[in-house]
């Protein structure tokens, strides 16, 4: 198959960046997208060009480092990852654009690699559990619901790809951390945490520079692991009831400059 | 993580009165969107009651001008009525154009190709229909509220001495133009309240399995209902169904 590509190239965080068109000849249509990539890449290597720099790791869809906006979407026409599309989804002959991510929140490195790192410091700010120290607890001490094991595991399926900060409008990263919200509160493990973390992803989220949600579900359509929407309206009332049950303590005390709940 | 430890330093200060730390969930960009749609439920509940009041206009020009009559008669809570209503405008229009603007701000350098999925019409144009609506209220006002676009007419009064609302909106729907403005009005407040009403209902955390396609299809149904109670009234006066 043969396809021309118009890629976005940027040197760096500060070049402009403009659209490159390539043609590709002889590719088969079992590659995957990325495997297509590593063709161009050849060709430009042997012509002595600088290659395209973009992000994969598992190549099967588990890992979320595959990024890219192919013709307008995120990971392309079909909602799986970039790594597990191939090249037999488009007609032969096909022009294909590819851009990086766009979003404040996820500045460009070079050529379609972004940087994700905001995701990270939302998660430092409340997406984690306390646990004991000391020897294993037992496998079934704490017993969870059937139901509320599934919900909990069709949040946790999220792989932090950023696909839907990517396509929404806004650059909301809410369907993330409402996955990474609604994960945790619906464990008893989440629950120590549970009023603070609402309050301090929202806060983290907002401080990255992300926007915020039109609900125009435009997230849940290219989300590869078929996120919900619901989650965002479970999102809602975490942090509502997080508002609500703004502890007042028994005695003033001075605050934490480390809480980033307040 | 530098400016971020600078902030949370600044509003540490802060820290001890729930009050201002209770304001501060409020300003983030999730306790704005629960502002907005409250705000934006409370409108929307007055104008199905505006709506609904109108309807009387079927019921010729004594039960309209008695309507009229009988909210003019309690200032008090006509104007309480009026400065609340202000007041939720006011604040619907402060915080969505900040978040309007703090969206535009997340995205500075857009796609070169885009396509959208899933979004409807309504959900994309919500800024626009808000700024359209604005400039429609603003005309509403000033057209049948004031009365400054035809000050003769809307001072007339009916054969009982109450202000002939009735006979001022016959003749205002005698005009072409006044219908189109009208109808382009209704257009916009259809398309702001398909959106809104069903996402309103979202941000305030409302879902369920069984009833997520009622609470979808709800903003477009009241939106329907309310477009279609007010064309009727502009179309009925414009056709001659209903006259002086
Ligand atoms: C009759 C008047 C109006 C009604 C009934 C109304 C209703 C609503 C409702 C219920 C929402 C909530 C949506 C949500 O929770 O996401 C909303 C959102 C919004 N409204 Fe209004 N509104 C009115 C007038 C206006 C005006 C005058 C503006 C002017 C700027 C405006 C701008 C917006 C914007 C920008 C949003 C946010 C949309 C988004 O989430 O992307 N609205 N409106
Ligand atoms: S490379 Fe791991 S998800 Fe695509």
């Amino acid at each position: 198959m043969t396809f021309t590509l118009k890629i976005w190239r940027q040197n760096g965080p500060a070049d402009k960046g403009r659209l490159v068109t390539y043609q590709v000849r002889d590719i088969s249509p079992s590659m995957s997208f990325i495997e297509m990539l590593d063709v161009v890449n050849q060709q430009l290597t042997l012509k002595g060009e600088e290659p395209l720099a973009f992000e994969y790791d598992c190549r099967e869809g588990i890992c979320g480092s595959c990024s890219l906006v192919i013709d307008g979407v995120p990971h392309g026409p079909d909602r799986g990852t970039v790594c597990q599309l191939y090249m037999r989804r488009f007609p032969d002959g096909a022009t294909i654009t590819i851009e990086p991510w766009r979003a404040k929140a996820f500045p460009i490195i070079k050529d379609l690699v972004v940087d994700r790192s905001a995701f990270d410091r939302i998660m430092q700010a409340g997406g984690y559990i306390s646990v004991n120290t000391g020897g294993a607890v037992d496998g079934n001490v704490l017993l969870i619901g059937k139901d509320q094991a599934e919900t909990a595991m069709d949040a946790a399926s999220c792989i932090s790809c950023g696909a839907c900060v990517a396509a929404c409008k806004n650059a909301s990263a809410m369907l993330f951390v409402a996955a990474k919200v609604s994960h945790l509160a619906l464990l008893p493990q989440g629950q120590p945490e549970r009023t603070k973390r609402a309050k301090a992803m929202v806060a983290a989220m907002d401080r990255e520079g992300f926007g915020s949600c039109g609900n125009q579900y435009e997230c849940e359509a290219v989300c590869p692991k078929s996120i919900s929407v619901r989650f965002i309206a479970k999102l809602n009332r975490e942090f509502l009831r997080a508002t609500i049950e703004e502890p007042s303590p028994l005695a003033e005390q001075p605050a934490d400059p480390h809480d980033e709940s307040h | 993580m530098e400016p971020s430890g600078v902030q949370v330093k600044k509003a540490a200060r802060f820290d001890s009165l729930p009050m201002i730390r209770f304001f501060g969930h409020i300003l983030t960009s999730l306790g704005s969107k629960v502002l907005i749609a409250l705000s934006g439920l409370g409108l929307a509940g007055f104008v199905v009651f505006h709506m609904l009041g109108n309807l009387q206009v079927f019921e010729g020009q004594d039960a309209l001008n008695a309507y009229a009559a009988f909210l003019r008669d309690m200032p008090m809570a006509l104007w309480s009525a009026r400065v609340a209503l202000l007041a939720i405008v006011g604040l619907h229009i402060g915080l969505s154009v900040r978040l309007a603007i703090q969206n535009r701000r997340a995205r500075p350098a857009g796609y070169v190709v885009h396509h959208y999925r899933r979004a409807s019409l309504a959900s994309r144009t919500m800024a626009l229909t808000g700024s359209l609506l604005v400039l429609f209220i603003v005309f509403h006002l000033v057209h049948l509220t004031a009365g400054w676009l035809d000050p003769e007419f809307h001072n007339r009064v009916d054969l009982r001495g109450q202000r002939d609302v009735f006979g001022n909106i016959v003749h205002a729907f005698q005009n072409p133009l006044l219908v189109a403005i009208y109808l382009a009005g209704q257009a916009v407040l259809g398309l702001h309240l398909s959106h809104a009403l069903s996402s309103s209902l979202q941000t305030l955390g409302l879902e369920h399995p069984m009833l997520d396609r009622l609470f979808r299809g709800a903003g477009p149904l009241v939106a329907l209902l309310v477009v279609v109670g007010n064309v009727a009234i502009i179309l009925a006066i414009a056709f001659g169904l209903v006259h002086a």
